[in-house]
C-alpha cells in the first residue's frame, strides 16, 4: 500500500508505505513522485513498513535522483528496528536524512 | 457460436432418451445414446465426446457414479456434464453440481431451456479451448525462453567462474531463485601471491540482476591479474557500474584482499551483513560492518573506500554471506539475524562448521524450499600459502626467445607517491620481455617488496617493529595513511635494466628512496630463525633473487633476477 499527499504551503510531498516495501510497490511508488513536479522536499513515512528489500532501496535511489541527486531533500521517517538495520547496512544514512 | 457437438446421453427411460435425442439432433448435434450409467461409461471416449448428459437415477450405475468415472477417464480434458433429473429436490440437484456437474436440466424437457443451456455450454467450451491454446503457446514460449537463458547462462558462467574458487582454502554455498541470479562470488590469485575475493549481491533477482555481474567480473579479473590493488579496483568497479546501471540498481558487496607477505587481510564492506573473522584470540567472532555505500550508487568524485585491515595467523577463518541469509525468515517469521544466527554471532559454532551449520538452519527453517532471495555464503581458511603453492599460470615457455636489452627509469615525487601506484605499469613493461612473463608473479613480489620498503621505511620513515603486535599492525597502517596524506617532499626512483647474454637473462631492479637509509649490515636473512612478523620482507627478497646489493647507506638497493632460456624446466 502506497499513499501520498502534497502540501501546497510547504511544497512537501509525503509518501507513506504500509506493510512490505518491495518490488510490488514499484509502480505506485514511482507514480507518487513522478506525478508531482512542484515538490521541493520529500518525506517518506516508513513507520508502518514491516520489511524493506533491496529493490525498495533502489526505489529510494530513484526518488533521490528525481529530487535532484546530491541536492535532494529527502527525509526517511520513523523506520522500525529491522528497517533501520537494513538502511544502515547499506549506509543509506549517508544519502538520506533518517529520522528515528 | 454455431458449433456441432458430439453429445453422449444416458437415460434408462426410453421415451425421455428418444425425446432428448430428437431435440439435440434438431440443432445438428451428433448424439450417442446409452441405456444406463455403466453403458455411458463404456461408450465415453474423451477424444470425441464434448458433452455428456446423465440421468441421475439409473440401474447398474447411477448418474453420480458414472459422472465420477467419466471425469477420471477425461483426465486433463474438460468435458462438461449435465445432469437430467425428474426430482426437484434442491439437495439432490446441488449434489449434482458439487461432484463436478456443469449444470442440470429438469424434466419434463423444455426445448427453449435446452437451447439456452446448450448455447451456454458452447460458450464455455470455446472459452476453454482458447485458454488451452493460450496455455500451450505460453508453455512453448516459456520453453524457448528457458532454452535461451540456459545458453546465456553458459556464457555468463564462463565469465564469472573463470576464477580460483576451487582453491582448497575456500568453501562456498550458492542458491539462486532463478536460472540466473544476482549473487556473484569471484576469486582470483594476485600476481605476487595471495588472493582477491569478492562476494556481490545485485538488486533484484534473475537476468536483470545478473547482467551487472559481467562488467564487474571483467574488471575484477583483469585488474587483479595486472597487479592493481584493491583500493584501485573498487573505485573502478564502482565507476563502471554507476555509468551502466539504472539509478535503482546497485551491488552490495564485500571485497577481501588476502596478503600473504605480511599475513593480513584488507576488508571492504559496502552493504553486506557483517563479515565474521574467527581467531583464537577471541571467543566471539570479530564483526566487520558495512562502512561503505554499495557499488554503483555514488559518482566517482565522491566515492570513498573505507577499508579495515586485520592480521591473521594460519587457520583463522573469515565468513561472508549475502542478505539472503541475514534477512531469511524462520518459521515464526523472525529474521535470521535476530534469531537463528545468534549462536554464530556468539561464537558457539565452530568456525570450520559455520557454512554447514548455516545450510542446516536454512533447510530446517524451510528457507531453501522457498527462497525469496539469492543466497550466497563464503568461508575462507586463511593461510600464508594461498596463491603461492597452488599457483599455476600455465604460460608455455618458448625455446626461441629473442634476447632483450633495455632499461628505463621511473621517478615518483611526493604527489605521485600519494596518488598513484606505479607497480602495475612497471610490471606491464617488464612482462613484455620475452620469457619473463612466466615469472611475473615472482618479479611482482620482488618489485612490490622493494617499493613498499622504499616508501614506508625510506620516504615515510615508519619503523617496522611497530607491526609486532596486531594492534600495532593497524596503527602502523593508520600512520602510513596519515603520513602519506601529509607528504610534501621525497621521492622513490625505480630503475629497470634487462640484459641478455647467450641463454642467460638478467633483470636488475634498482630502487632508491629519499629516506635516511638503514643498517643493512645486520639484517637477518634467515627466515626460519625469525618468528617476527616484520623482518620477513628482506629475507623473502633474498630467497627470490639471485643477488641483493645495498648502496648509499641503505637508501638504494638492487635486486638481480636471473632466468634461462632454451632449456627445459
Amino acid at each position: 500500500m502506497v499513499e501520498s499527499s502534497f502540501d501546497d504551503k510547504t511544497e512537501c510531498l509525503t509518501i507513506s508505505i504500509d506493510g512490505r516495501f518491495d518490488y510490488s510497490c514499484h509502480k505506485l511508488f514511482k507514480e507518487a513522485f513522478v506525478s508531482v513536479n512542484k515538490a521541493v522536499a520529500y518525506e517518506i513515512d516508513l513507520s508502518r513498513v514491516t520489511y524493506l528489500d533491496s529493490s525498495a532501496l533502489g526505489m529510494l535511489l530513484l526518488l533521490r535522483d528525481h529530487a535532484g541527486g546530491e541536492k535532494a531533500n529527502v527525509h526517511l521517517k520513523k523506520p522500525n528496528g529491522a528497517v533501520l538495520d537494513i538502511l544502515k547496512i547499506a549506509n543509506f544514512h549517508r544519502l538520506f536524512e533518517i529520522e528515528e | 457460436m454455431e458449433q456441432i457437438l458430439n453429445i453422449l446421453i444416458a437415460d434408462d427411460n426410453p421415451s425421455d432418451r428418444i425425446l432428448l435425442k430428437a431435440i439435440l439432433s434438431q440443432f445438428g448435434h451428433n448424439v450417442i445414446s446409452a441405456v444406463d450409467g455403466q453403458d455411458a461409461v463404456e461408450k465415453f471416449d474423451p477424444d470425441t465426446i464434448q458433452l455428456v448428459c446423465l440421468d441421475v437415477k439409473m440401474p447398474r450405475k447411477d448418474g453420480w457414479e458414472a459422472a465420477l468415472e467419466i471425469q477420471r477417464a477425461a483426465g486433463d480434458l474438460f468435458v462438461p456434464i449435465i445432469f437430467l433429473s425428474g426430482v426437484a429436490d434442491p439437495i439432490a440437484l446441488s449434489n449434482c453440481l458439487r461432484i463436478g456437474g456443469t449444470d442440470f436440466i429438469s424434466k419434463p424437457y423444455s426445448p427453449a431451456l435446452i437451447t439456452a443451456k446448450l448455447n451456454a455450454i458452447v460458450r464455455l467450451l470455446v472459452m476453454q479451448k482458447t485458454l488451452e491454446e493460450q496455455r500451450d503457446a505460453m508453455s512453448l514460449y516459456n520453453e524457448q525462453l528457458v532454452h535461451d537463458q540456459n545458453v546465456a547462462k553458459v556464457v555468463y558462467e564462463n565469465i564469472t567462474h573463470s576464477n580460483c574458487l576451487k582453491d582448497p582454502a575456500l568453501s562456498t554455498v550458492h542458491y539462486g531463485t532463478h536460472t540466473f541470479n544476482g549473487d556473484v562470488i569471484l576469486a582470483a590469485y594476485k600476481p605476487n601471491g595471495g588472493m582477491h575475493l569478492l562476494l556481490g549481491d545485485f538488486t533484484g533477482h534473475g537476468l536483470s540482476a545478473a547482467i551487472g555481474a559481467l562488467p564487474l567480473a571483467d574488471i575484477f579479473f583483469d585488474w587483479t591479474k595486472k597487479g592493481f590493488l584493491m583500493r584501485q579496483i573498487i573505485p573502478e568497479i564502482n565507476a563502471r557500474l554507476k555509468s551502466i546501471l539504472p539509478a535503482n540498481m546497485f551491488c552490495s558487496a564485500a571485497f577481501i584482499d588476502i596478503k600473504v607477505n605480511n599475513k593480513s587481510i584488507d576488508i571492504w564492506n559496502g552493504g553486506l551483513p557483517d563479515l565474521l573473522f574467527f581467531s583464537q584470540q577471541s571467543k566471539v567472532p570479530v564483526r566487520f560492518e558495512s562502512k561503505n555505500l554499495p557499488l554503483g550508487i555514488l559518482p566517482p568524485d565522491v566515492f570513498e573506500c573505507q577499508i579495515d585491515p586485520v592480521t591473521f595467523v594460519p587457520g583463522n577463518r573469515l565468513v561472508v554471506f549475502s542478505d539472503g541469509v541475514y534477512e531469511a525468515q524462520d518459521k515464526s517469521g523472525a529474521m535470521f539475524c535476530h534469531s537463528v544466527l545468534n549462536p554464530l554471532y556468539e561464537g558457539e559454532i565452530a568456525d570450520d562448521q559455520a557454512l554447514d551449520w548455516m545450510v542446516e538452519q536454512l533447510t530446517q527453517e524451510g528457507v531453501l524450499e522457498n527462497p525469496h532471495d539469492d543466497i550466497s555464503c563464503l568461508s575462507i581458511r586463511l593461510d600464508s600459502n594461498i596463491g603461492i603453492e597452488s599457483h599455476d599460470h600455465g604460460v608455455p615457455t618458448s625455446h626461441h626467445e629473442a634476447p632483450a636489452d633495455f632499461s628505463f627509469e621511473y621517478v615518483l615525487n611526493a604527489d605521485s607517491l600519494r596518488n598513484t601506484d606505479p607497480l602495475p605499469y612497471v610490471l606491464q613493461i617488464i612482462t613484455t620481455v620475452p620469457g619473463l612473463s612466466s615469472f611475473s608473479s615472482q618479479v611482482f613480489m620482488i618489485l612490490s617488496e622493494l617499493y613498499s620498503n622504499a616508501l614506508e621505511h625510506g620516504v615515510l620513515g615508519l619503523k617496522s617493529d611497530k607491526k609486532s603486535s596486531s594492534d600495532g599492525f593497524s596503527q602502523y597502517y593508520d600512520e602510513r595513511e596519515q603520513r602519506l596524506a601529509a607528504l610534501k617532499d621525497g621521492f622513490v626512483k625505480i630503475s629497470v635494466k634487462v640484459t641478455s647474454s647467450d641463454n642467460e637473462r638478467v633483470l636488475a631492479l634498482y630502487v632508491e628512496d629519499s629516506g635516511s637509509g638503514f643498517d643493512y649490515q645486520n639484517v637477518n636473512f634467515d627466515m626460519s630463525s625469525s618468528e617476527l612478523l616484520y623482518n620477513r620482507g628482506l629475507a623473502l627478497l633474498d630467497q627470490l633473487c639471485h643477488k641483493l646489493e645495498f648502496c648509499k647507506g641503505g637508501r638504494g638497493v638492487t635486486a638481480y633476477y636471473h632466468w634461462q632460456v632454451g632449456q627445459d624446466d
